[in-house]
């Protein structure tokens, strides 16, 4: 029989009869199947749900909002604690703020990931304000002021902060001492560069290569947080371009230095990951950047270092100026879907307080995470005050703490990740100027560094423009 | 109803639902987005008409043209290098008396069970200066820096030798199955008519695996011009140095989901289908005349 006389047979088949045992049994695989999937269980929520991407954080609250839900009042109600990888927050975030539609109830964010809620106008964005609510419960003033700024966008604040993220230079004590160099004599990037010169190894000598700082001339976090410290930034107060100052110059052209030519004094040991870890034990670099949270890190990746690496304030620009940074952040918001009514926004804000401002939750952060709570009433604890074995019995946390209000103040820009990237990039384009002609004079380095910063600029401010709401007016300040 | 009405409703009933996920999957998102690279959209409800905006912008963005520049890099390492050797390999594995046949198929084959994310995460450390397997390799073999960077300065060479071994193995399977259907009456007329290893290569064998050779390369242009997950992950690994090795993709990617500016990424993505629709009518035009003149 032809192909077509045997499809028409079984179209004139279906007609006359009833479905055949196999197509029964598909419709009722389908039906069953179906009945099984709606019949299932949902996932069991809480009233209120957050999500969070930090897995160290979830570490911390899990305890405390199982208090939260045993003690809670039906008005308050339970929280169910949502945990998801960054980006997957970011793209839920974002998906949920561009289409208004309903996401957490309480939503923590990195830095960069907050920015991008700020993109269009005030009365848009995605979080909701928390302005009047921080200065009617005298808020302000009991947070650390710097530590609101990334979460401020054109005047209005939209977050609470989780952290402090003050940021101090950790050494190997163990070489550092033995080798009889004394760091309180290190004031200035000029007298790190004197003071541990000597230890400097290039490998000529048959040593293993060891040098002064773990740094890499592409990796945008340091050179940011190198940037902040100087005084520089990549957006000033009002939101406007500010990549090609003199400030940043300087940085960008004392960071090429260090990091490219036969006189280099910086290597990359990368963070968070082994192949770094190991340079770092075997003394491949001896200092390296150390907000409060990285400690931690350490700590359970590096364990061998326990007992021989110390903390000192960063080496400043110039004398007596700034000896610290801020590297990292995290913010808790209320998403604006999730306070349509005045007692909405209530329970997540009284769930939000209890779990960002309370002096156990700033204590447990500590402990378990070795982050600075940025509220001030709690910097009094004695917890702070407790000798850390891995940095060789330092109290650590009152360093920090004393370092704390010194934190620069950051943009809150959704372009900020991608300017720094133009800035890392005008970075590596000098760092290849210096390899071609080294040795070049810090002056030189410093106006190849203007014209690399310019172009950058130029770029930042094409994207900047093509957004009629961030033109002008991205302010900072709270 | 009639026997007649039946064969003309049977059809559109049984096409309906693949119609109806259709238009509500392909055709509704290809035509929005379309509408929105027109447009430029910031947060909920806000978005301007730029009419051919985004696409002037994107053609005057240096960053857009060097995305484009290292993806056709890749693009022509892939075809160039990647398809020769999975044909040589293919050759040698058909070779005649070969011993572990199945065995050194599978070994070669077996990279691409492997996923990218894997694989990507694995030629990160691979790659990693001074600690890095291949540095470690290169520097006790020929005294090679262990401070070359593989994963900035040299991104393209690593994302090349990345797929060169994930996708070799896949792509010489192709090439297999093509050479096992190559008539071997006429390799052998070809040889008793004296023609060497050169000739019957150029003049039997590869005429005879054309199709597949042309579908293989089709298929490698457009894998290697989506290409996304392998760098974006090999440069997290690194902690995303620079734009050495950005590509289309990822540059669509950050302007759309980093920077929030859907209109824009949109305008890359029409771009990028259109070199797509653009290449695959060249290849085919190619491959038709090859086949004419030869046939």
């Amino acid at each position: 029989m032809a192909i077509g006389a045997q499809a028409e047979g079984r179209w004139a088949g279906r007609d006359s009869g009833a479905l055949s045992f196999g197509a029964w049994l598909i419709v009722l695989v389908a039906l069953a199947s179906s009945a099984a999937i709606l019949a299932a269980p949902s996932r069991k929520s809480g009233d209120v749900v957050m999500w969070a991407s930090s897995t160290e954080h979830a570490t911390i609250y899990r305890p405390i909002f199982e208090r939260w839900n045993a003690q809670s009042t039906p008005e308050l109600g339970t929280v169910d604690l949502r945990l998801m990888s960054l980006p997957s927050l970011q793209r839920r975030m974002l998906g949920s703020f561009l289409s208004q539609t309903d996401s957490s109830d309480l939503m923590e964010v990195e830095r960069k990931v907050a920015g991008l809620a700020f993109l269009g106008p005030i009365e848009s964005v995605g979080f909701a304000d928390l302005t009047d609510r921080l200065k009617a419960e005298g808020l302000m003033e009991q947070i650390n002021k710097a530590s609101f700024s990334p979460w401020t966008s054109r005047g209005r604040i939209f977050g609470l902060p989780h952290d402090v993220h003050a940021v101090m230079l950790g050494y190997r004590a163990d070489i550092v001492e033995a080798a009889g160099i004394d760091v309180s004599k290190i004031e200035t990037w000029d007298d790190f560069e004197r003071v541990m010169g000597p230890l400097i190894e290039r490998g000529e000598t048959g040593k293993p290569p060891r040098f002064l700082l773990n740094m890499a001339g592409n990796n945008g976090d340091h050179l940011e947080l190198l940037i902040l410290q100087a005084g520089g930034g990549v957006f000033d107060d009002a939101g406007r371009v500010v990549i090609d100052s003199p400030v940043n110059a300087k940085v960008l052209a004392t960071v090429a230095r260090w990091c490219v030519g036969p006189d280099r004094i910086a290597e990359d040991a990368p963070n968070f990951a082994a192949s770094g870890n190991k340079l770092k034990a075997d003394g491949y670099v001896l200092t390296s950047f150390f907000p409060d949270w990285m400690g931690a890190i350490w700590a359970k990746e590096i364990a061998p270092l326990s007992g021989k690496m110390k903390l000192m304030p960063l080496p400043a620009w110039e004398k007596g100026g700034r000896r610290t940074s801020v590297w990292g952040g995290t913010m808790l918001g209320i998403p604006r879907t999730a306070a349509k009514t005045p007692s909405d926004f209530d329970r997540r804000w009284t769930l939000a307080k209890n779990l960002y401002l309370s002096r156990d939750q700033a204590i447990g952060l500590w402990r378990m995470g070795g982050i600075v709570s940025p509220v001030r009433a709690c910097w009094s604890d004695s917890a702070y005050d407790e000798p850390n074995a891995y940095f060789s019995g330092q109290a650590v946390g009152r360093m920090y703490i004393n370092l704390a209000e010194r934190i620069p103040m950051r943009s809150s820009s959704p372009y900020n990740t991608e300017a720094l990237a133009r800035v890392v990039k005008a970075l590596t384009d000098l760092c290849e100027d210096a390899k071609r002609s080294a040795p070049l004079p810090q002056s030189e380095l410093e106006r190849l560094a203007t014209i690399r910063l310019k172009s950058a600029a130029a770029q930042v401010n094409e994207l900047l423009n093509r957004n009629e709401f961030l033109k002008v007016g991205a302010g900072v300040s709270p | 109803m009639t026997t007649l009405s039946a064969k003309r409703v049977a059809p559109w009933a049984l096409l309906t639902p693949f119609l109806v996920v259709f238009a509500i999957f392909t055709a509704w998102p290809l035509a929005w987005s379309l509408w929105l690279s027109l447009h430029q959209s910031y947060g909920p409800g806000v978005s301007t008409y730029v009419g051919v905006g985004n696409y002037s912008s994107m053609l005057a963005d240096p960053l857009f043209w060097l995305s484009l520049k290292n993806t056709t890099l890749y693009t022509l390492g892939s075809v160039f290098i990647q398809l020769p050797l999975a044909l040589g390999l293919a050759m040698l594995l058909e070779m005649p008396g070969l011993r572990g046949r199945g065995v050194i198929r599978l070994v070669l084959f077996s990279p691409s069970l492997v996923g990218v994310v894997f694989a990507a995460m694995l030629f990160g450390i691979i790659f990693e200066k001074r600690t890095g397997l291949l540095n470690q390799l290169l520097n006790g073999a020929f005294g090679v820096s262990l401070d070359t960077p593989w994963l900035s300065t040299y991104i393209l060479w690593a994302l090349i030798l990345a797929s060169l071994w994930m996708y070799v193995g896949f792509n010489m399977v192709y090439f297999s199955a093509a050479l096992q259907n190559v008539r071997r009456e006429l390799v052998e007329a070809a040889t008793v008519d004296g023609a060497g290893p050169v000739d019957r290569f150029v003049h039997v064998v590869l005429p005879a695996i054309r199709p597949v050779a042309s579908f293989v390369v089709l298929l490698s242009i457009i894998g290697s011009l989506q290409l996304f997950e392998l760098p974006y992950l090999m440069l997290d690994v690194a902690g995303k140095p620079n734009d050495d090795g950005k590509t289309l993709i990822m540059y669509l990617y950050t302007r759309g989901f980093d920077l929030g500016d859907l209109g824009y990424a949109s305008a890359v993505g029409w771009v990028l289908g259109l070199v797509l629709i653009g290449v695959t009518v060249v290849e085919r035009l190619i491959a038709r005349n090859e086949a004419e003149g030869s046939a």
